[in-house]
């Protein structure tokens, strides 16, 4: 069951989607975190953001809007809480890495440069925050810049979360690549809305906000199969997994590891669920060695 | 605090009032565990293309049948459907409850005399709580309110623990008890009680954030600790999301553990 993402050895290809697990400690009672591939934690930014107004939340058809806008205490918060207990449990830890800025990006990966840190993810994608993330992930150039200043901050394996709000994600990708980045992971959330047409009201607060959950996962696997045949980077597939047949999907579209997210909402073991699906999947199909999904789409 | 998600069967589920239903779950764990003012966080079968769980308060439990009941409003999709599964259907097997999730009611250790205030199903998250005060001996009333008197789904329950002296109505529509909102009997009550010289020294609130907010203003006015209970939408249940958070005068907090139940005066309105 182990891979190899970008230099990142994970024990499984199993991982939590940065937003929907916080750093796990909310989901101890139900999950060992230490048995996942890896933790991939919120993304946290340099001093700490507010988030945005609520609601921020709303359900759609096999799916849910939120717009929480990246509230997070700041990264001394995770370096003094969080990784010290991810660290405890034996976890491999993803760090999700938000800024405004390609400065303030790199900052933070300067900030934990000396904490249990296995890989980041950088993300330039979050569609609910005002600057920095989509913002940035919709730029072929503002991705190239952000991640070569994160690339001159560390030696750690970087992997680059994109949206999928663009024309060409491999485009995207392209710039992640050339700008010394060790894998992506797709997709963020669709930007979108929902109506209460009898208050005529938009039903989050922001109006606006990141579409998730089994809805999305069509899109999900698309861009996955574009970005495995556009870029040799390895990819870390999300979107809508939630159960191992939806994640040995996305393995045959050619990722090399997976992301479950919101499936986390409705079922808190959603994770190790996963993992014993794909394990299942692999026995009755005589695979050896999940690795030999990748990429394995008969098209 | 252990969260688990237990598997639950729908043992009853029977109408209480317009629009309202009593669903009781066989939930031994829940039971056994539940402190007054938390809550479950459901899992309804046989509405899958609705991906997120809802919340619900537990009204009361019974630790020898294993039960918890659940006083429902009907008011969108999660709860239409609900009303409409029958204790007999292959669904009522199919439920998840991840519990005790939140802080419930904590009155003061020193408390004497509570006053409890419940709109609507707001009543409902308050009866365990009126059971355990007076388990504890602390004499306590309570002040109801709803739009029709069949909609007191809740004075029934009272009248039987607490008597009729210390159970106090209004209705929206003047159908029963006082007219009007039952704010005014909240507040006569905390003035007679002061007159009397036995004043309330708890007041616990829980229904409209309006309702919540002038109880909590009139307590705090009073000098009364306030406790108020605040509904969010909500995603995960467990304190992870951060979809459901209160603006409170120490920040952001989490409805879902770091409440439901706040100090009223910390909650910013």
């Amino acid at each position: 069951m182990a891979v190899n993402l970008g230099g990142l050895p994970m024990k499984n290809p199993v991982t939590t989607a940065s937003g929907t697990f916080a750093a796990g400690m909310e989901y101890a009672d139900f999950v060992n975190v230490s048995a996942l591939g890896a933790v991939t934690t919120k993304g946290v930014s340099l001093h700490g953001w507010a988030g945005n107004a609520s609601p921020r939340i709303a359900e759609t058809p096999s799916g849910m809007l939120n717009s929480i806008g990246l509230q997070n205490p700041g990264v001394e918060h995770l370096k003094t809480v969080e990784l010290p207990w991810l660290r405890d449990q034996g976890a491999t830890v993803i760090v999700n890495v938000s800024g405004h800025s390609a400065q303030e990006y790199a900052s933070v990966i300067e900030a934990l440069e000396d904490g249990p840190v296995d890989a980041y993810e950088i993300n330039v994608s979050c569609p609910n925050v005002d600057a920095g993330g989509m913002t940035i992930g919709t730029d072929p150039s503002s991705v190239e810049a952000v991640v070569s200043r994160c690339r001159q901050a560390t030696k750690r394996p970087l992997i680059v979360k994109l949206t999928p709000n663009v024309t060409s994600v491999v485009d995207i990708a392209r710039a992640a690549e050339a700008a010394g980045a060790d894998a992506i992971s797709l997709i963020n959330t669709l930007l979108g809305m929902a109506v209460d047409a009898k208050t005529r009201r938009p039903k989050l607060a922001r109006v606006v906000g990141g579409l998730s959950g089994p809805a999305v996962k069509p899109v999900a696997l698309r861009m996955v199969w574009e970005c495995y045949r556009g870029v040799s980077l390895p990819i870390l597939g999300m979107g809508g997994i939630a159960t191992g047949e939806d994640a040995v999907e996305f393995m045959l579209c050619g990722a090399t590891a997976v992301a479950v997210g919101t499936a986390n909402f409705s079922d808190p073991a959603s994770t190790a669920r996963v993992i014993e699906g794909i394990e299942r999947y692999c026995r009755e199909q005589g695979v050896d060695d999940v690795n030999e999904l990748r990429g394995a789409l008969k098209a | 605090m252990t969260l688990f998600d237990e598997r639950a069967r729908l043992v009853a589920n029977a109408g209480a009032g317009p629009n309202l239903f009593v669903a009781t779950f066989e939930a031994p764990r829940l039971a056994q565990s539940v402190q007054p003012g938390q809550f479950a966080h459901m899992q309804i079968p046989g509405m899958e293309s609705h991906i997120l769980r809802r919340p619900f308060s537990v009204y009361g439990r019974n630790l020898a049948s294993q039960t918890v009941d659940i006083l429902y409003q009907v008011v969108g999709a999660g709860t239409r459907h609900l009303s409409g599964i029958s204790p007999r259907s292959d669904l009522a097997e199919g439920f998840g409850l991840i519990g005790p999730v939140g802080r419930g009611w904590s009155p003061p250790a020193a408390t004497s005399r509570a006053l409890l205030v419940g709109g609507g199903v707001g009543a409902a998250p308050l009866f365990m709580l009126a059971e355990s005060l007076k388990g504890q001996g602390v004499p306590a009333t309570v002040v109801l309110g709803a739009q029709t008197h069949a909609a007191l789904a809740c004075e029934a329950a009272y009248l039987d623990l607490l008597g009729e002296d210390d159970v106090r109505c209004a209705t929206d529509d003047g159908s029963y008890g006082r007219p009007g909102f039952c704010t005014s009997l909240a507040t006569e009550a905390l003035d007679q009680a002061a007159a009397e010289g036995r004043p309330f020294d708890y007041v616990a609130v829980c229904g409209p954030e309006p309702l919540m907010r002038i109880v909590a203003q009139e307590a705090r006015e009073r000098g009364v600790a306030c406790e108020v209970s605040m509904e969010r939408r909500m995603a995960c249940g467990v304190g992870a999301c951060l979809s459901c958070v209160v603006e409170t005068a120490l920040g952001k907090k989490r409805s879902c553990v770091d409440g439901p139940v706040f100090d009223g005066s910390e909650v910013l309105w």
